[in-house]
């Protein structure tokens, strides 16, 4: 039993000198090719490889440096790319600003052009038996032009306009106190504007008389409002 | 060695050759979406339901024995088979202003309207049937229907441009 474990002990110390053996058999090799590209005159087969391997080297660094450039040239490309692309939208956007603004006027003049007919300072409301919509009070539209320095900027439009289309009268006759049954013009602010409108056709209703009787007229109109151009 | 080069710059050069493709691709549809601009309606949807409900309130020189009836009144009174106080038929006095109206209202000569079509029914059946211009794809219409005492009215009103 003793002689067994010695022996296993002793192998052991065997495959540990070999080990150690080899070790040091690698050193001296790798210690004796160092030397021999520094110290030693180099044979003609071991100059040969000597030169491959830096060559190698050499090619490996050039060709890193050159994918390094390749990088460098594509992302200033991919920049300058991006950076032109940018001037290019951004011209682009701001060289339609000014339309833009005014599709935002037009659009205003349209939404205020459909709710203005049944605003309080032009809806008929109850003076007419029901209640009516797009029906515009003549009267109340005659008082607003009279007081219409009391709604300075109130609506934010150029002028509103009022122009009865049927029954049709020839040529434009503007509405004042004096002939209001008889004319087909209704301009709130006394200015003429060159611009653009948007209208809507709106009920323009006024209390008449026949036979000595009132009753309720009701004529066709249209509603514009209109905006200066800018 | 030298093959194997060759063929990685040609497949670098494919590559950047598809990435500037790609890139170029998506501008043109971003330029394309920035740039294309809805086109300005000629005709607009409120136009034509203010039209109806201005229209229906108009009084006429039609009148009972009460008073001066509205195109609304006068639909009812036409769809009963009823005169005016002056024996001129309730449809003949509807039609004419109606006509009238719209010709005013929707000029073929100076707006850019192609045509317009005019519709009244009355419980299914045609009261009035009115057009005028070319029926073309562009075109922009309304409806109403009211009702009274079990007799319904459907206006129907297509304006084209």
């Amino acid at each position: 039993m003793i002689k067994i474990v010695l022996k296993i002990v002793n192998y052991g110390e065997k495959i540990k000198m070999i080990s150690r053996k080899k070790k040091g058999q690698m050193k001296t090799k790798k210690l004796k090719t160092s030397k021999s590209k520094i110290l030693t005159v180099p044979e003609i087969s071991k100059s040969k490889k000597i030169s491959k391997i830096s060559s190698f080297h050499l090619s490996r660094k050039s060709k890193g440096q050159m994918k390094i450039q390749q990088m460098a040239f594509m992302l200033m490309a991919v920049t300058l790319f991006f950076v032109l692309a940018g001037i290019f939208i951004l011209i682009v956007k701001f060289s339609g600003l000014k339309e833009s603004a005014s599709e935002l006027e037009e659009r205003n003049a349209m939404l205020l052009v459909t709710k203005l007919a049944n605003s309080p300072e032009f809806a008929c409301g109850s003076a007419f038996g029901s209640t009516r919509i797009n029906c515009v009070d003549l009267d109340k539209v005659m008082m607003l032009k009279e007081n219409i320095a009391k709604y300075k900027g109130f609506w934010s439009v150029s002028n509103i306009e009022i122009r009865k289309i049927y029954p049709k009268l020839e040529g434009d006759i503007n509405c004042n106190l004096g002939n209001y049954n008889e004319c087909n013009l209704i301009r709130i602010y006394d200015t003429l504007v060159t611009g653009y409108d948007m209208s809507t056709f709106i009920s323009l209703c006024r209390k008449d008389s026949f036979e000595g009787e009132t009753y309720d007229k009701c004529e066709l109109a249209i509603i514009s409002a209109s905006y200066e151009e800018k | 060695m030298k093959v194997k080069s060759n063929k990685k710059a040609q497949e670098e050069m494919v590559g950047f050759a598809l990435i500037i493709i790609i890139v170029a691709v998506i501008i043109i549809i971003f330029l394309g979406f920035s740039l294309s601009k809805s086109p300005k309606e000629n005709v607009e949807s409120y136009e034509v339901d203010s039209f109806i409900q201005a229209f229906l309130q108009y009084t006429t020189d039609c009148s009972d024995n009460i008073e001066f009836l509205s195109i609304q009144k006068l639909i009812f009174a036409c769809s009963r088979g009823e005169s005016c106080k002056d024996e001129r038929g309730a449809c003949s006095v509807l039609e004419t202003t109606l006509n009238g109206i719209v010709k005013e209202s929707w000029k073929i000569e100076n707006r850019p309207i192609e045509g317009y079509k005019l519709t009244i029914k009355s419980n299914g059946a045609d009261v009035l049937n009115m057009d005028r211009g070319n029926v073309t794809k562009n075109y922009k219409g309304s409806v109403q229907d009211f009702s009274r005492s079990g007799n319904s009215i459907e206006i129907l009103f297509t304006a084209y441009y």
